[in-house]
């Protein structure tokens, strides 16, 4: 097929014909052209004032659109030539024009599938990277995690050793206090037998013609029958509330 | 004859003319250079001025003007009076389609010196479109650029089917 357009057009002396027409048609065109441009001059210029321009403006607008319409209307499809090798010319013209238009749009569906392609891989390299990430920082977060636990029993156990440090300390200063209050209770309520002594003692190189003591409450009684059963003192004969340092000395 | 008229002169093959209107300093040449930039079918010429009339001893040699762009800055309150002085010299069939009304410097509204409503109801009155832009930026820049190609294409008669009035309608309709 397309070899029997080419010895259609090959056909030298069909396409100077053709040319010849063609130019004869384009001629008679022009020559209308300049039949219509001479009676275009033969009209007035016309120009608008500000104040009505959009009234007058929009009546030759309607003037025109209804002249083009009815033109329209009317109108025939012209066939551009009735010669077949313009019309092959032309047919063949129209299918190059069309296989360029084509190629163009290959070639841009192409270029655009190769860039869909390479961002395609780039967003797979990318979600790989980000699927490593979050790998990477699971594992750190599982890590942080097991410290946190390391530590917080560590701190636990610290806690505790210093609640019973502290307890220590606070049953120390109350044995203290409880052993201060007793010793003052004791100081108070049976004071120490050396004072009895000292009395006994002071009461025999003072006056050793009269060395009996009279036992009064300040005397610890336990204390006073220890002395009394070592014979370290003796009961006055008579009265049994008075007592002597046994006379070593003599 | 001062007055601007569509359809005045014969067309030239496979060419579109602009005419930028507007005093802002380098705006116009800088769009016109990117306009200039864009990739398209057809040879654009772009002509520049900083108001209307045109001056009328060229007029011989000036090619037929396809689309008219009103510029407007905003920082600057005699942009607008300009181009409403310069309406005036402008044939009414071309307000069919082929004007534009372009508000430049919108990235600074805090400078605005122009009353808004008055822009809005210059666009609305002479039933063109108001296109906003900011050509500092070089986006806005581009962008405006193709748009404004866009529609020189349809005024010059180069998409089939699509007429200036047409595509006017559509875009005031909805503006």
């Amino acid at each position: 097929m397309a070899e029997c357009i080419q010895d259609v057009i090959g056909n030298l002396f069909s396409t100077i014909d053709a040319k010849e027409e063609l130019l004869g048609e384009c001629e008679s065109i022009w020559k209308l052209l300049e039949e219509c441009q001479n009676q275009l001059l033969l009209l007035g210029t016309e120009t608008l004032l500000k104040s009505n321009a959009k009234l007058s403006l929009l009546m030759t607008r309607v003037r025109a659109l209804s002249v083009e319409c009815h033109q329209w209307q009317n109108r025939c499809p012209e066939l551009s030539s009735n010669n077949p090798d313009v019309l092959v010319k032309l047919g063949k013209h129209e299918l190059q024009k069309a296989e360029n238009d084509l190629e163009m749009m290959l070639s841009t569906v192409e270029s655009k599938n190769r860039r869909l392609e390479q961002d395609l891989k780039r967003q797979q390299r990318w979600l790989e990277e980000q699927e490593k990430i979050v790998d990477a920082l699971t594992q750190i977060e599982q890590e942080i995690k097991a410290q946190v636990e390391e530590i917080s029993q560590k701190s636990w156990k610290k806690a505790l050793l210093r609640e019973l440090q502290k307890k220590m300390l606070q049953l120390k200063t109350r044995k203290k206090d409880l052993l201060n209050t007793l010793s003052k209770f004791l100081e108070e309520h049976f004071p120490l037998p050396i004072a009895a002594n000292k009395i006994l003692v002071s009461k025999l190189m003072d006056t050793p013609h009269e060395p009996y003591v009279k036992i009064n409450d300040s005397f610890w009684v336990p204390y006073i029958e220890l002395l009394l059963r070592c014979g370290v003192a003796l009961r006055h004969p008579e009265d049994p509330n008075r007592i002597r340092l046994e006379a070593f000395h003599m | 004859m001062a007055v601007l008229r569509p359809f005045n002169k014969l067309p030239e093959l496979n060419s579109a003319v602009l005419l930028l209107v507007g005093s802002e300093g380098d705006f116009p040449q800088k769009l016109a250079e990117t306009i200039l930039q864009e990739k398209r079918d057809f040879t654009v010429n772009i002509h520049i001025a900083t108001s209307l009339p045109l001056p009328s001893e060229r007029d011989h040699l000036r090619p037929r003007i396809d689309m008219i762009v009103f510029m407007i800055d905003i920082k600057n309150k005699h942009s607008l009076k300009n181009v409403e002085d310069s309406l005036a010299h402008v044939d009414a069939r071309f307000f069919l389609g082929k004007v534009c009304f372009l508000v430049t410097g919108v990235g600074r509204v805090n400078c605005c010196s122009v009353d808004m409503n008055a822009v809005w109801k210059l666009g609305e009155n002479y039933c063109s479109p108001v296109l906003f832009c900011e050509l500092e930026l070089e986006g806005t820049r581009v962008s405006t650029a193709q748009r404004l190609l866009r529609m020189l294409q349809i005024c010059a008669g180069y998409v089939p089917g699509v007429s200036a009035l047409y595509f006017n309608t559509l875009m005031t309709s909805f503006s």
